[in-house]
């Protein structure tokens, strides 16, 4: 599974614990625009901390930047560099 | 199989319950192609704001000011952010100049509070590896805290004493909108200060709690076409309907509660209780109940007014209510309740502590990460919110006076540490177990809060307890 795979079924699976069962694109705000709440971003951040490795201490941390799977992705290639 | 059967069967049945929740007093207008087509145009915008304005009319005193300064904002889109930053400033003086007692004097002290939160945002812009640079709302809070003490303790026999405490209480005013601002310095991309001014007490109104959070929020929010523009003032124009309906229900249901049936109000009932002359437990109970209520929908229609105006300005903000009686866990109600300060909650205090404490220990980083924001960052919010018992009580026994809502706040972060923790199997299907169930229990336990939900300093905590028992008929 590549990266957007994996976020994008990460995603999905936070969705559906919510009984959320409605498609989203990897342009969708899920989290600004309140299919997550901020209880959701927690787990997203762990998942990132612990599956990419990404440091939020370190390039400081931004609901938007982990607001859809697009904006994940592109944190994800800006924290490796 | 006939084909009437063929095609029922084809249908996925849908039961009452579901039913019931998609039924919708107010239709869905921005969804109709029809709707959303005139919305665009010159005529559909007036119509739109002259019958916002209309509504306004029975919500707030400066409906007039707030629907032309609405309607300049929806002619010029292409300015919205300058606009918003002129409103502001306007309403900010110019509005309420006439209502002041002393207008320059007053002008004077918010000038000089926003000059410190320009001074902050420029020192964290300008040396951003400095300590105020890496942690310039730490600098803020700790900064107004040090006022704080300084005001607690200034003689009062001097002519200063009144203006260091009416500084105070203005930059208390501003003080978490100063922070939203200084939390975007990090942020890529951010706004110039001129823009974060309009986020400073925006004009379509916000208590101490920034309605809608701060410049950051409103970048990713704001309608970039003429489409989105259209959808969010339909809905703003929705959520201002939906404010004054539960407005008027709330006026009769006030009538009917307290007038017809005779419950007392939470506040009468627990000062019987305190001066010793309970009404009977089945009373209190109604009483906890519709204070409860009553909270709810004050605070529900407050947030929607609000949040209409801001969507009318073009930003398409979430609610600040949403449906929290439906919430089938403790951490869900929080996030549904009182949206806004949660959110100020988790922004300033969950994540800065979560993203840099026990990173390794999931559990313990998320049970400290919430005392920080549903304990200490909540109690603290209060705490410097009225100011009026600093001054009077001194600082020390404010805070010893305090102590019921500190409970308060230590329940209320427990019990989200725990229900953000608990591992959850499946959730029960059918109605009753699935949803019923868990939405009463959550119900009831905020409800039972409630009780302590109390920051006025009047009574001890062991009177809030004798309330608590009384409604089980006990009596200690």
């Amino acid at each position: 599974m590549d990266h957007r795979e994996e976020i994008r079924h990460f995603l999905k699976e936070l969705l559906l614990q919510k009984g959320d069962k409605q498609p989203f694109s990897d342009d969708v705000s899920l989290l600004l625009g309140g299919r997550l709440a901020s209880v959701d971003a927690v787990e997203i951040v762990v998942f990132l901390e612990e599956k990419f490795g990404v440091n939020f201490a370190e390039i400081g941390f931004d609901q938007a930047l982990i607001d859809s799977v697009d904006s994940i992705d592109s944190l994800i290639q800006t924290a490796k560099k | 199989m006939s084909d009437a059967m063929e095609a029922s069967a084809a249908i996925p049945s849908v039961t009452w319950p579901q039913r019931l929740a998609n039924f919708r007093i107010i239709p869905r207008i921005e969804t109709y192609p029809a709707a959303k087509k005139f919305a665009k145009t010159a005529i559909g915008k007036l119509l739109i704001l002259a019958l916002f304005a209309l509504g306004l009319r029975f919500a707030v005193q400066d409906w007039l000011p707030l629907s032309i300064g609405l309607a300049a904002i929806t002619f010029v889109p292409v300015r919205r952010r300058v606009l918003l930053t002129v409103l502001t400033l306007l309403f900010t003086f110019a509005v309420p100049w006439a209502k002041w007692p002393h207008p320059f004097y007053t002008a004077a002290l918010v000038v000089f509070v926003i000059g410190t939160g320009a001074m902050l945002f420029w020192l964290a812009i300008a040396w951003p590896r400095s300590f105020i640079g890496r942690h310039p709302v730490f600098i803020l809070l700790s900064g107004y805290s040090a006022l704080l003490v300084f005001a607690a303790y200034f003689p009062n026999d001097t002519h200063w004493y009144l203006t260091v405490w009416e500084y105070t209480a203005t930059l208390g005013a501003y003080l978490w909108f100063i922070g939203y601002s200084l939390l975007d310095c990090r942020a890529p991309g951010r706004d110039d200060f001129a823009l974060q001014l309009g986020t400073y007490r925006p004009f379509w109104g916000s208590p101490t709690t920034p309605f809608v959070k701060g410049s950051g929020y409103l970048r990713r929010i704001e309608a970039k076409d003429a489409d989105q523009l259209a959808v969010t003032q339909l809905k703003g124009l929705k959520l201002l309907a939906w404010s004054l309906l539960i407005s008027l229900f709330t006026k009769y249901f006030s009538q009917y509660v307290h007038g017809s049936l005779a419950i007392p109000t939470f506040v009468d009932a627990f000062s019987h209780s305190a001066n010793r002359a309970p009404y009977p437990w089945y009373t209190c109970w109604a009483s906890l109940i519709t204070g409860f209520l009553d909270d709810m929908l004050a605070i529900s229609i407050v947030g929607h007014r609000i949040v209409a105006c801001c969507r009318m300005a073009g930003f398409n903000a979430l609610r600040n209510t949403y449906r929290p009686l439906s919430s089938r866990t403790i951490a869900e109600f929080w996030n549904r309740y009182y949206f806004y300060f949660k959110e100020l909650m988790v922004d300033f205090f969950f994540f800065p502590v979560f993203l840099n404490y026990f990173k390794t220990r999931k559990k313990l980083r998320i049970a400290v990460a919430t005392f920080a924001a549903a304990g200490f960052g909540n109690a603290f919010y209060h705490y410097i919110f009225y100011l009026n018992f600093i001054s009077q009580l001194g600082l020390w026994r404010s805070l010893a006076a305090y102590h019921v809502y500190i409970f308060y706040c230590t329940v209320l972060a427990t019990a989200i540490c725990i229900s953000q923790m608990r591992k959850r199997g499946p959730a029960p299907s059918g109605y009753f177990r699935g949803h019923l169930v868990p939405t009463f229990c959550v119900a009831l336990f905020y409800c039972l809060l409630h009780i302590f939900d109390y920051t006025e300093r009047t009574y001890p905590i062991s009177e809030h307890f004798r309330f608590l028992a009384h409604l089980f008929n006990l009596t200690i």
